[in-house]
């Protein structure tokens, strides 16, 4: 195959399985991280309300 | 909390073993992965790729029956269960897709190769890309709570036919498929190392691990997510 990153990948195969687990957890760390801005959008809300009901 | 114990026990094991643990080709310890022709060292991809399209199915499964439960109690924490489960299946299907076009590139050489059970992914793709582009395009949410359950409803009947038939019935490169013969160009049972894949029993015992350890990860996210969406929607309601 190609020469450079993909014939090293190649020669190394470990390194391909290496960089597929690195996808797999890349992947859910992402959606963690889309989870965690949700959350802290229900908490800025959340917080918003409290603060008007202690104004009233 | 016992749980998330075994979760962190089972990924450590596979996730160590899945990568240390060496393909050699006459296995005599334990520990060793016997080597098969043309995917070597290639082989624990495995490990972590069937776990994704498993968990995508079993997503998909889900987002129904919560859509069938909201049909009947017309319940909108149901929709919410079904909603976190069609976006964690569409994770899963793009992780599955990714992880399997990156091994096919350094086992077939490029990829994509529209084989019978790529092209089921991608159907899957469209299919349930199109339930979530639907939902975000309805603002009531009881007409998008019943059309959505309608929707996943239809689309999981395709579920079995795209991943356990489909593949199965025709010629491809997966394990599992058909394959032609070179002498007579007939359709044969797949009988070169690769389509007709079995796993030795200690390469069983990394995988159905990897397979509950992925569950139980799946199921803590899951929870997660529609507990944050039912949330969100109760402090909208407010």
């Amino acid at each position: 195959m190609e020469n450079g990153f993909f014939g090293f990948l190649e020669k190394n195969s470990i390194f391909i399985v290496m960089f597929i687990v690195l996808v797999v957890w890349l992947g859910i760390f992402l959606f963690l991280l889309n989870t965690d801005k949700r959350l802290k959008a229900i908490e800025k809300e959340l917080d918003e309300v409290i603060q008007k009901r202690k104004e009233k | 909390m016992i749980w998330k114990t075994i979760l962190f026990v089972l990924m450590s094991i596979v996730i160590i073993s899945g990568i240390t643990f060496p393909i050699v080709p006459q296995p005599s310890q334990w520990y060793e992965f016997p080597v098969i022709a043309g995917l070597e060292e290639k082989a624990k991809i495995i490990f972590f790729h069937v776990p994704t399209a498993w968990l995508s199915v079993l997503a998909f499964l889900m987002s129904m029956i919560y859509g069938i439960k909201y049909l009947r109690n017309n319940n909108l924490d149901d929709d919410s269960k079904s909603s976190a489960a069609l976006q964690l299946g569409m994770m899963f299907t793009i992780l599955a897709t990714v992880t399997g076009s990156i091994w096919a590139k350094f086992t077939w050489g490029s990829f994509w190769h529209w084989d019978p059970r790529e092209t089921s992914i991608f159907i899957l793709l469209l299919i349930y890309g199109s339930l979530l582009a639907l939902r975000s395009a309805i603002e009531n949410e009881d007409k998008r709570a019943r059309l959505s359950a309608v929707y996943s409803i239809i689309a999981f009947l395709t579920v079995p036919f795209f991943i356990f038939i489909m593949p199965r019935i025709m010629v491809g490169l997966h394990p599992g498929s058909l394959e032609l013969d070179p002498n007579t160009g007939k359709i044969i049972q797949g009988t070169s190392p690769v389509i007709d894949f079995k796993m030795s029993p200690n390469m069983r015992v990394v995988f159905f691990m990897s397979l509950t350890a992925f569950t139980i990860l799946y199921w803590w996210m899951w929870k997660v997510r529609y507990k944050a969406i039912i949330i969100k929607e109760n402090l909208t309601k407010k």
